[in-house]
Protein backbone atom coordinates (compact mmCIF):
# COMPACT_ATOMS: atom_id res chain seq x y z
CA UNK A 1 0.00 0.00 0.00
CA UNK A 2 2.81 2.41 0.98
CA UNK A 3 4.16 2.27 -2.57
CA UNK A 4 0.96 3.72 -3.96
CA UNK A 5 1.13 6.88 -1.87
CA UNK A 6 2.15 10.02 -3.71
CA UNK A 7 4.08 11.85 -0.97
CA UNK A 8 7.28 11.89 -3.01
CA UNK A 9 5.44 13.45 -5.97
CA UNK A 10 3.89 16.22 -3.86
CA UNK A 11 6.77 18.77 -4.10
CA UNK A 12 6.75 18.55 -7.89
CA UNK A 13 2.96 18.62 -7.87
CA UNK A 14 2.96 21.83 -5.84
CA UNK A 15 5.65 23.30 -8.09
CA UNK A 16 3.44 22.42 -11.05
CA UNK A 17 6.16 20.54 -12.92
CA UNK A 18 4.38 17.18 -13.22
CA UNK A 19 3.09 15.99 -16.55
CA UNK A 20 -0.67 15.70 -17.00
CA UNK A 21 -0.91 11.92 -16.38
CA UNK A 22 1.02 12.15 -13.10
CA UNK A 23 -0.96 15.21 -12.13
CA UNK A 24 -4.23 13.34 -12.55
CA UNK A 25 -2.94 10.35 -10.62
CA UNK A 26 -1.89 12.56 -7.71
CA UNK A 27 -5.19 14.39 -7.65
CA UNK A 28 -7.17 11.15 -7.77
CA UNK A 29 -5.10 9.68 -4.93
CA UNK A 30 -5.43 12.80 -2.79
CA UNK A 31 -9.22 12.44 -2.88
CA UNK A 32 -9.03 8.85 -1.66
CA UNK A 33 -6.20 9.03 0.84
CA UNK A 34 -6.64 11.28 3.89
CA UNK A 35 -3.00 10.69 4.89
CA UNK A 36 -1.59 12.10 1.66
CA UNK A 37 -4.22 14.86 1.61
CA UNK A 38 -3.13 16.12 5.02
CA UNK A 39 0.49 15.87 3.90
CA UNK A 40 -0.43 18.02 0.90
CA UNK A 41 -2.14 20.49 3.24
CA UNK A 42 1.00 20.80 5.34
CA UNK A 43 3.30 21.10 2.38
CA UNK A 44 0.97 23.66 0.79
CA UNK A 45 1.37 25.85 3.86
CA UNK A 46 5.13 25.55 3.56
CA UNK A 47 4.98 26.38 -0.15
CA UNK A 48 2.85 29.46 0.55
CA UNK A 49 5.44 30.57 3.07
CA UNK A 50 8.15 30.13 0.45
CA UNK A 51 6.07 32.10 -2.07
CA UNK A 52 5.48 34.97 0.34
CA UNK A 53 9.16 35.20 1.20
CA UNK A 54 10.71 38.32 -0.47
CA UNK A 55 13.22 37.08 -2.97
CA UNK A 56 16.64 38.24 -1.83
CA UNK A 57 18.08 40.52 -4.45
CA UNK A 58 21.76 40.06 -5.13
CA UNK A 59 23.91 43.07 -4.21
CA UNK A 60 25.49 45.21 -6.86
CA UNK A 61 28.90 43.76 -6.13
CA UNK A 62 27.68 40.26 -6.96
CA UNK A 63 25.97 41.67 -10.03
CA UNK A 64 29.21 43.23 -11.38
CA UNK A 65 31.16 40.11 -10.51
CA UNK A 66 28.58 38.07 -12.35
CA UNK A 67 28.76 40.30 -15.44
CA UNK A 68 32.57 40.17 -15.44
CA UNK A 69 32.42 36.42 -15.27
CA UNK A 70 29.93 36.33 -18.06
CA UNK A 71 32.23 38.41 -20.25
CA UNK A 72 35.10 36.04 -19.46
CA UNK A 73 33.00 33.04 -20.39
CA UNK A 74 31.98 34.68 -23.62
CA UNK A 75 35.61 35.40 -24.45
CA UNK A 76 36.58 31.89 -23.44
CA UNK A 77 35.36 30.63 -26.81
CA UNK A 78 32.87 28.35 -28.21
CA UNK A 79 32.38 25.68 -25.48
CA UNK A 80 28.68 25.21 -25.12
CA UNK A 81 27.32 24.76 -21.63
CA UNK A 82 24.10 22.91 -22.03
CA UNK A 83 21.30 23.84 -19.68
CA UNK A 84 18.38 21.62 -18.87
CA UNK A 85 15.11 22.53 -20.51
CA UNK A 86 13.48 22.74 -17.10
CA UNK A 87 12.60 26.37 -16.50
CA UNK A 88 12.95 25.96 -12.73
CA UNK A 89 16.60 25.02 -13.15
CA UNK A 90 17.39 28.32 -14.88
CA UNK A 91 16.62 30.27 -11.72
CA UNK A 92 18.77 29.91 -8.64
CA UNK A 93 16.98 27.03 -6.75
CA UNK A 94 16.08 28.87 -3.51
CA UNK A 95 12.91 26.85 -3.07
CA UNK A 96 14.76 23.58 -3.53
CA UNK A 97 17.36 24.64 -0.97
CA UNK A 98 14.63 25.32 1.55
CA UNK A 99 13.02 21.97 0.75
CA UNK A 100 16.29 20.23 1.47
CA UNK A 101 16.66 22.13 4.73
CA UNK A 102 13.10 21.25 5.70
CA UNK A 103 13.59 17.57 5.00
CA UNK A 104 16.79 17.55 7.06
CA UNK A 105 14.88 19.10 9.96
CA UNK A 106 12.11 16.55 9.45
CA UNK A 107 14.57 13.66 9.40
CA UNK A 108 16.35 14.87 12.52
CA UNK A 109 13.14 15.36 14.46
CA UNK A 110 11.84 11.94 13.44
CA UNK A 111 15.09 10.41 14.63
CA UNK A 112 14.88 12.22 17.96
CA UNK A 113 11.26 11.18 18.42
CA UNK A 114 12.09 7.57 17.65
CA UNK A 115 14.94 7.60 20.11
CA UNK A 116 12.79 9.15 22.79
CA UNK A 117 10.11 6.48 22.31
CA UNK A 118 12.72 3.72 22.45
CA UNK A 119 14.07 5.12 25.71
CA UNK A 120 10.59 5.22 27.19
CA UNK A 121 10.01 1.63 26.12
CA UNK A 122 13.24 0.36 27.61
CA UNK A 123 12.46 2.16 30.86
CA UNK A 124 9.22 0.21 30.98
CA UNK A 125 11.10 -2.98 30.19
CA UNK A 126 13.53 -2.43 33.03
CA UNK A 127 10.60 -1.96 35.38
CA UNK A 128 8.98 -5.13 34.07
CA UNK A 129 12.20 -7.13 34.45
CA UNK A 130 11.94 -6.98 38.22
CA UNK A 131 8.86 -9.18 38.09
CA UNK A 132 9.80 -11.02 34.95
CA UNK A 133 12.45 -13.27 36.52
CA UNK A 134 9.80 -14.78 38.73
CA UNK A 135 7.15 -14.86 36.02
CA UNK A 136 9.44 -16.53 33.51
CA UNK A 137 10.31 -19.12 36.12
CA UNK A 138 6.67 -19.72 36.88
CA UNK A 139 5.75 -20.03 33.20
CA UNK A 140 8.68 -22.36 32.59
CA UNK A 141 7.69 -24.47 35.57
CA UNK A 142 4.04 -24.75 34.56
CA UNK A 143 4.89 -25.61 30.96
CA UNK A 144 7.55 -28.16 31.95
CA UNK A 145 5.01 -29.88 34.16
CA UNK A 146 2.85 -30.45 31.05
CA UNK A 147 5.74 -31.94 29.04
CA UNK A 148 5.38 -35.35 27.43
CA UNK A 149 8.57 -36.55 29.09
CA UNK A 150 8.29 -37.69 32.72
CA UNK A 151 11.85 -36.55 33.39
CA UNK A 152 10.97 -33.02 32.15
CA UNK A 153 7.86 -32.99 34.32
CA UNK A 154 10.03 -33.86 37.32
CA UNK A 155 12.36 -31.03 36.34
CA UNK A 156 9.32 -28.71 36.39
CA UNK A 157 8.34 -29.99 39.83
CA UNK A 158 11.86 -29.30 41.16
CA UNK A 159 11.57 -25.65 40.04
CA UNK A 160 9.48 -25.14 43.18
CA UNK A 161 12.77 -24.77 45.11
CA UNK A 162 13.14 -21.34 43.44
CA UNK A 163 9.98 -19.96 45.03
CA UNK A 164 10.00 -18.76 48.62
CA UNK A 165 6.28 -18.03 48.58
CA UNK A 166 4.69 -19.69 45.52
CA UNK A 167 1.27 -18.49 44.45
CA UNK A 168 -1.80 -20.67 44.36
CA UNK A 169 -1.54 -21.51 40.65
CA UNK A 170 1.80 -23.23 41.21
CA UNK A 171 0.70 -25.14 44.29
CA UNK A 172 -2.44 -26.21 42.43
CA UNK A 173 -0.35 -27.42 39.48
CA UNK A 174 1.83 -29.42 41.88
CA UNK A 175 -1.14 -31.05 43.59
CA UNK A 176 -2.53 -31.92 40.12
CA UNK A 177 0.76 -33.66 39.33
CA UNK A 178 0.63 -35.58 42.61
CA UNK A 179 -2.98 -36.66 42.10
CA UNK A 180 -3.23 -37.26 38.37
CA UNK A 181 0.15 -37.83 36.70
CA UNK A 182 0.32 -41.23 35.00
CA UNK A 183 3.97 -41.66 35.97
CA UNK A 184 4.71 -42.93 39.48
CA UNK A 185 8.04 -41.09 39.67
CA UNK A 186 6.38 -37.76 38.83
CA UNK A 187 3.65 -38.28 41.44
CA UNK A 188 6.31 -39.11 44.02
CA UNK A 189 8.41 -36.04 43.14
CA UNK A 190 5.35 -33.79 43.40
CA UNK A 191 4.50 -35.32 46.76
CA UNK A 192 8.01 -34.64 48.07
CA UNK A 193 7.93 -31.08 46.70
CA UNK A 194 4.64 -30.43 48.50
CA UNK A 195 6.05 -31.59 51.85
CA UNK A 196 7.29 -28.03 52.40
CA UNK A 197 3.80 -26.58 52.13
CA UNK A 198 1.84 -28.70 54.59
CA UNK A 199 0.74 -25.50 56.34
CA UNK A 200 -1.57 -24.79 53.38
CA UNK A 201 -5.11 -26.19 53.74
CA UNK A 202 -5.22 -26.83 49.99
CA UNK A 203 -2.12 -29.02 50.22
CA UNK A 204 -3.49 -30.94 53.20
CA UNK A 205 -6.74 -31.56 51.34
CA UNK A 206 -4.74 -32.81 48.35
CA UNK A 207 -2.80 -35.28 50.54
CA UNK A 208 -6.05 -36.67 51.92
CA UNK A 209 -7.53 -36.95 48.41
CA UNK A 210 -4.34 -38.68 47.25
CA UNK A 211 -4.67 -41.18 50.09
CA UNK A 212 -8.06 -42.15 48.70
CA UNK A 213 -7.07 -42.26 45.01
CA UNK A 214 -3.42 -43.36 44.92
CA UNK A 215 -2.96 -46.94 43.71
CA UNK A 216 0.81 -47.26 44.14
CA UNK A 217 1.43 -48.69 47.59
CA UNK A 218 4.86 -47.04 47.86
CA UNK A 219 3.32 -43.62 47.45
CA UNK A 220 0.49 -44.61 49.81
CA UNK A 221 3.10 -45.24 52.48
CA UNK A 222 4.89 -41.97 51.76
CA UNK A 223 1.59 -40.10 52.16
CA UNK A 224 0.73 -41.94 55.37
CA UNK A 225 4.13 -41.07 56.85
CA UNK A 226 3.68 -37.43 55.94
CA UNK A 227 0.16 -37.16 57.35
CA UNK A 228 1.31 -38.73 60.61
CA UNK A 229 4.19 -36.29 60.80
CA UNK A 230 1.85 -33.31 60.55
CA UNK A 231 -0.70 -35.03 62.85
CA UNK A 232 -3.55 -34.57 60.39
CA UNK A 233 -6.69 -35.78 62.16
CA UNK A 234 -8.75 -35.75 58.95
CA UNK A 235 -6.50 -38.51 57.60
CA UNK A 236 -7.80 -41.06 60.07
CA UNK A 237 -11.02 -41.89 58.20
CA UNK A 238 -9.40 -42.49 54.78
CA UNK A 239 -6.69 -44.60 56.46
CA UNK A 240 -9.32 -46.77 58.09
CA UNK A 241 -11.00 -47.15 54.71
CA UNK A 242 -7.68 -48.27 53.21
CA UNK A 243 -7.47 -50.89 55.98
CA UNK A 244 -10.86 -52.26 54.97
CA UNK A 245 -10.12 -52.34 51.24
CA UNK A 246 -9.15 -55.69 49.74
CA UNK A 247 -6.72 -54.36 47.17
CA UNK A 248 -4.58 -52.64 49.80
CA UNK A 249 -1.20 -54.34 50.08
CA UNK A 250 -0.64 -56.11 53.41
CA UNK A 251 2.45 -54.07 54.27
CA UNK A 252 0.47 -50.88 53.75
CA UNK A 253 -2.13 -52.17 56.20
CA UNK A 254 0.63 -52.98 58.69
CA UNK A 255 1.99 -49.48 58.28
CA UNK A 256 -1.43 -47.93 58.91
CA UNK A 257 -2.05 -50.10 61.95
CA UNK A 258 1.27 -49.08 63.42
CA UNK A 259 0.81 -45.34 62.89
CA UNK A 260 -2.93 -44.89 63.58
CA UNK A 261 -2.47 -44.83 67.38
CA UNK A 262 0.06 -42.04 66.89
CA UNK A 263 -2.59 -39.77 65.41
CA UNK A 264 -5.50 -40.64 67.69
CA UNK B 1 13.78 -73.86 -16.53
CA UNK B 2 12.81 -76.25 -13.77
CA UNK B 3 15.80 -75.24 -11.70
CA UNK B 4 14.84 -71.59 -12.08
CA UNK B 5 11.28 -72.31 -10.94
CA UNK B 6 12.45 -74.19 -7.89
CA UNK B 7 14.87 -71.44 -6.94
CA UNK B 8 12.13 -68.85 -7.27
CA UNK B 9 9.77 -70.97 -5.23
CA UNK B 10 12.30 -71.44 -2.46
CA UNK B 11 13.03 -67.72 -2.45
CA UNK B 12 9.36 -66.88 -2.16
CA UNK B 13 8.82 -69.38 0.62
CA UNK B 14 11.74 -68.13 2.66
CA UNK B 15 10.72 -64.50 2.09
CA UNK B 16 7.19 -65.27 3.23
CA UNK B 17 8.49 -67.10 6.29
CA UNK B 18 10.72 -64.16 7.17
CA UNK B 19 7.91 -61.68 6.70
CA UNK B 20 5.77 -63.79 8.99
CA UNK B 21 8.41 -63.81 11.66
CA UNK B 22 9.26 -60.14 12.19
CA UNK B 23 7.00 -57.15 12.29
CA UNK B 24 8.46 -53.76 11.30
CA UNK B 25 7.05 -50.27 11.35
CA UNK B 26 8.61 -46.97 10.27
CA UNK B 27 9.40 -44.44 13.01
CA UNK B 28 9.01 -41.32 10.85
CA UNK B 29 7.46 -38.53 12.89
CA UNK B 30 7.50 -40.65 16.05
CA UNK B 31 8.67 -38.93 19.22
CA UNK B 32 7.91 -41.63 21.79
CA UNK B 33 7.42 -45.37 21.50
CA UNK B 34 5.09 -46.50 24.28
CA UNK B 35 5.16 -50.21 24.99
CA UNK B 36 2.54 -51.85 27.18
CA UNK B 37 2.66 -55.48 28.18
CA UNK B 38 1.45 -58.07 30.67
CA UNK B 39 4.56 -60.16 30.23
CA UNK B 40 8.30 -59.74 30.06
CA UNK B 41 9.56 -57.15 27.55
CA UNK B 42 13.10 -56.84 26.22
CA UNK B 43 14.06 -53.73 24.29
CA UNK B 44 17.30 -53.76 22.33
CA UNK B 45 18.83 -51.24 19.97
CA UNK B 46 19.55 -51.76 16.29
CA UNK B 47 20.79 -49.70 13.35
CA UNK B 48 17.50 -49.37 11.47
CA UNK B 49 15.19 -46.37 11.82
CA UNK B 50 12.18 -48.57 12.44
CA UNK B 51 10.47 -50.66 15.04
CA UNK B 52 11.09 -54.39 14.74
CA UNK B 53 9.26 -56.97 16.81
CA UNK B 54 10.89 -60.37 16.66
CA UNK B 55 8.52 -63.09 15.67
CA UNK B 56 9.12 -66.78 16.08
CA UNK B 57 7.89 -69.92 17.81
CA UNK B 58 6.88 -67.90 20.83
CA UNK B 59 4.18 -66.00 18.94
CA UNK B 60 2.87 -68.91 16.91
CA UNK B 61 -0.91 -69.13 16.94
CA UNK B 62 -2.53 -72.49 17.76
CA UNK B 63 -3.84 -74.65 14.90
CA UNK B 64 -7.46 -73.92 15.82
CA UNK B 65 -6.87 -70.15 15.52
CA UNK B 66 -6.29 -70.36 11.76
CA UNK B 67 -8.13 -67.45 10.13
CA UNK B 68 -8.85 -65.84 13.49
CA UNK B 69 -7.17 -62.88 15.13
CA UNK B 70 -5.77 -62.56 18.64
CA UNK B 71 -7.77 -60.11 20.73
CA UNK B 72 -6.72 -58.32 23.91
CA UNK B 73 -8.64 -56.05 26.23
CA UNK B 74 -7.57 -52.98 24.26
CA UNK B 75 -6.77 -54.03 20.72
CA UNK B 76 -6.67 -56.69 18.04
CA UNK B 77 -3.51 -58.24 16.64
CA UNK B 78 -2.58 -56.15 13.58
CA UNK B 79 1.03 -57.33 13.38
CA UNK B 80 0.84 -61.16 13.21
CA UNK B 81 3.25 -61.32 16.14
CA UNK B 82 0.61 -60.88 18.83
CA UNK B 83 0.81 -57.09 19.09
CA UNK B 84 -1.52 -54.19 18.48
CA UNK B 85 0.50 -51.28 17.07
CA UNK B 86 -1.02 -47.88 16.39
CA UNK B 87 0.25 -44.36 15.82
CA UNK B 88 -1.34 -41.73 18.06
CA UNK B 89 -0.03 -38.28 17.16
CA UNK B 90 3.72 -38.47 17.65
CA UNK B 91 3.44 -41.55 19.86
CA UNK B 92 3.66 -45.10 18.62
CA UNK B 93 1.59 -47.29 20.92
CA UNK B 94 2.84 -50.89 21.01
CA UNK B 95 0.58 -53.22 22.99
CA UNK B 96 1.50 -56.79 23.68
CA UNK B 97 -1.76 -58.75 23.62
CA UNK B 98 -0.24 -62.07 24.74
CA UNK B 99 -0.12 -63.34 28.27
CA UNK B 100 2.27 -65.16 30.55
CA UNK B 101 5.08 -67.27 29.21
CA UNK B 102 4.05 -67.16 25.60
CA UNK B 103 4.36 -63.44 25.19
CA UNK B 104 7.98 -62.59 26.01
CA UNK B 105 8.57 -59.87 23.45
CA UNK B 106 11.88 -58.76 21.97
CA UNK B 107 11.57 -55.31 20.43
CA UNK B 108 14.27 -53.49 18.47
CA UNK B 109 14.50 -49.71 18.21
CA UNK B 110 17.14 -47.16 17.11
CA UNK B 111 19.49 -46.02 19.89
CA UNK B 112 18.25 -42.42 20.16
CA UNK B 113 14.56 -43.35 20.47
CA UNK B 114 12.55 -42.13 23.48
CA UNK B 115 10.99 -45.20 25.02
CA UNK B 116 8.31 -45.76 27.59
CA UNK B 117 7.68 -49.32 28.79
CA UNK B 118 4.93 -50.28 31.21
CA UNK B 119 4.08 -53.77 32.38
CA UNK B 120 1.32 -54.81 34.76
CA UNK B 121 1.35 -58.59 34.69
CA UNK B 122 0.65 -60.72 37.71
CA UNK B 123 3.38 -63.11 36.62
CA UNK B 124 6.99 -61.98 36.42
CA UNK B 125 6.68 -59.21 33.85
CA UNK B 126 10.24 -57.89 33.80
CA UNK B 127 11.53 -55.03 31.69
CA UNK B 128 14.98 -55.27 30.17
CA UNK B 129 16.41 -52.37 28.21
CA UNK B 130 19.90 -52.09 26.88
CA UNK B 131 22.04 -49.53 25.06
CA UNK B 132 19.91 -46.42 24.49
CA UNK B 133 20.79 -42.71 24.46
CA UNK B 134 17.19 -41.38 24.33
CA UNK B 135 14.89 -40.93 27.30
CA UNK B 136 13.62 -44.00 29.06
CA UNK B 137 10.54 -44.47 31.21
CA UNK B 138 10.14 -47.91 32.71
CA UNK B 139 7.38 -48.87 35.07
CA UNK B 140 6.50 -52.29 36.46
CA UNK B 141 3.17 -51.87 38.17
CA UNK B 142 2.80 -55.32 39.69
CA UNK B 143 5.37 -58.09 39.70
CA UNK B 144 8.65 -57.94 37.89
CA UNK B 145 12.07 -56.36 37.92
CA UNK B 146 13.70 -53.69 35.80
CA UNK B 147 17.16 -54.09 34.35
CA UNK B 148 18.52 -51.24 32.28
CA UNK B 149 22.11 -51.36 31.05
CA UNK B 150 24.46 -49.12 29.07
CA UNK B 151 22.26 -46.07 28.90
CA UNK B 152 22.90 -42.37 29.40
CA UNK B 153 19.49 -41.24 30.61
CA UNK B 154 17.38 -39.35 31.45
CA UNK B 155 15.44 -42.19 33.00
CA UNK B 156 12.49 -42.65 35.29
CA UNK B 157 11.88 -46.13 36.63
CA UNK B 158 9.55 -47.59 39.23
CA UNK B 159 8.66 -51.06 40.50
CA UNK B 160 6.43 -52.46 43.19
CA UNK B 161 8.09 -55.73 44.18
CA UNK B 162 11.02 -56.25 41.83
CA UNK B 163 14.56 -54.92 41.97
CA UNK B 164 15.75 -52.10 39.76
CA UNK B 165 19.21 -52.39 38.29
CA UNK B 166 20.54 -49.53 36.18
CA UNK B 167 24.03 -49.15 34.68
CA UNK B 168 24.94 -45.83 33.14
CA UNK B 169 27.70 -45.39 30.57
CA UNK B 170 27.48 -41.69 31.29
CA UNK B 171 24.78 -39.55 32.87
CA UNK B 172 22.97 -37.04 30.66
CA UNK B 173 22.75 -33.67 32.42
CA UNK B 174 19.64 -32.46 30.58
CA UNK B 175 16.86 -33.42 32.97
CA UNK B 176 16.37 -35.31 36.22
CA UNK B 177 16.73 -39.00 36.89
CA UNK B 178 14.27 -40.66 39.23
CA UNK B 179 14.29 -44.29 40.34
CA UNK B 180 11.81 -45.66 42.83
CA UNK B 181 10.83 -49.02 44.23
CA UNK B 182 8.42 -49.94 46.98
CA UNK B 183 9.66 -53.39 48.01
CA UNK B 184 12.55 -54.01 45.64
CA UNK B 185 16.18 -52.99 45.98
CA UNK B 186 17.87 -50.39 43.80
CA UNK B 187 21.27 -51.25 42.37
CA UNK B 188 22.68 -48.31 40.46
CA UNK B 189 26.09 -48.03 38.81
CA UNK B 190 27.53 -44.69 37.64
CA UNK B 191 30.86 -43.64 36.14
CA UNK B 192 33.03 -42.33 39.01
CA UNK B 193 33.32 -38.84 37.52
CA UNK B 194 29.55 -38.25 37.16
CA UNK B 195 28.52 -34.80 38.33
CA UNK B 196 25.15 -35.05 40.10
CA UNK B 197 23.02 -33.77 42.94
CA UNK B 198 22.09 -36.98 44.69
CA UNK B 199 18.97 -37.35 46.75
CA UNK B 200 18.65 -40.81 48.26
CA UNK B 201 15.90 -41.76 50.64
CA UNK B 202 14.48 -44.95 52.08
CA UNK B 203 11.85 -45.39 54.76
CA UNK B 204 12.76 -48.88 55.94
CA UNK B 205 15.71 -49.86 53.75
CA UNK B 206 19.41 -49.11 54.03
CA UNK B 207 21.57 -47.13 51.67
CA UNK B 208 25.04 -48.27 50.59
CA UNK B 209 27.53 -46.51 48.37
CA UNK B 210 31.24 -46.27 47.60
CA UNK B 211 30.99 -42.70 46.37
CA UNK B 212 32.94 -40.28 48.55
CA UNK B 213 30.39 -39.22 51.12
CA UNK B 214 31.62 -38.35 54.58
CA UNK B 215 30.06 -41.11 56.69
CA UNK B 216 31.27 -43.89 59.03
CA UNK B 217 32.82 -47.02 57.51
CA UNK B 218 30.93 -50.31 57.36
CA UNK B 219 32.14 -53.35 55.45
CA UNK B 220 33.84 -51.45 52.65
CA UNK B 221 30.63 -49.82 51.56
CA UNK B 222 29.46 -46.98 53.72
CA UNK B 223 26.18 -47.17 55.57
CA UNK B 224 24.06 -44.07 55.54
CA UNK B 225 21.38 -44.36 58.14
CA UNK B 226 19.34 -41.18 57.84
CA UNK B 227 16.08 -41.23 55.91
CA UNK B 228 17.20 -38.87 53.21
CA UNK B 229 20.70 -38.13 51.99
CA UNK B 230 21.38 -35.08 49.89
CA UNK B 231 24.88 -34.94 48.47
CA UNK B 232 26.60 -33.33 45.52
CA UNK B 233 29.16 -35.51 43.78
CA UNK B 234 31.87 -34.24 41.44
CA UNK B 235 30.83 -30.64 41.98
CA UNK B 236 27.11 -31.22 41.57
CA UNK B 237 25.00 -31.60 38.45
CA UNK B 238 21.81 -33.21 37.27
CA UNK B 239 19.18 -34.05 39.87
CA UNK B 240 19.49 -37.75 40.68
CA UNK B 241 16.74 -39.11 42.87
CA UNK B 242 16.65 -42.60 44.40
CA UNK B 243 13.90 -43.73 46.72
CA UNK B 244 12.64 -46.94 48.23
CA UNK B 245 10.12 -47.79 50.90
CA UNK B 246 11.33 -51.20 52.10
CA UNK B 247 14.20 -52.17 49.79
CA UNK B 248 17.88 -51.46 50.21
CA UNK B 249 19.79 -49.15 47.94
CA UNK B 250 23.22 -49.74 46.40
CA UNK B 251 24.95 -46.92 44.57
CA UNK B 252 28.16 -48.05 42.91
CA UNK B 253 31.06 -46.20 41.39
CA UNK B 254 32.27 -47.73 38.13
Amino acid sequence: MEGKHVIELLPDYLDGVLDTAQMQRVEAHLKRCPGCASEREAMGTLWDAFANEEPAAPSNRIRTHFLERLEQEKRGGDQVVSMAGDPAAKRFPWTNLLKVAASIVLLASAFMLGRYRQEQKSNLEIAALRNEGLEVRQTAMLSLMENKSASKRIQGVHYIDGFADPDEAIVKALTDRMLHDENTNVRLSALEALEKFTASEMVKEAFITALKTEKDSGIQIAIIQLLVKIQEKKAVAPMQRLLEREDTQPFVKEQIESVLPAII
Amino acid sequence: MNVFRITLFVCLISFAARAQQDYTKSLDGIDWVKIESRTKVTVEMHGENQLRIKGGEMHKTPERAKGLKLVGDNGTDNTNVGFYVIKEGSNLIVRNLQKHNRGHAVIYLPASQNISVRTNGTNKSDIEISGFTGEIEASVELNGAIKVTDISGPITASTLNGNVEVTFTKVSQTSPISIFSTNGALDITLPGNTPADLSMGSINGEIYTNFELVFPEKNGLKAVSTQKVRQSINGGGVNFQLKTINGNMYLRKQ
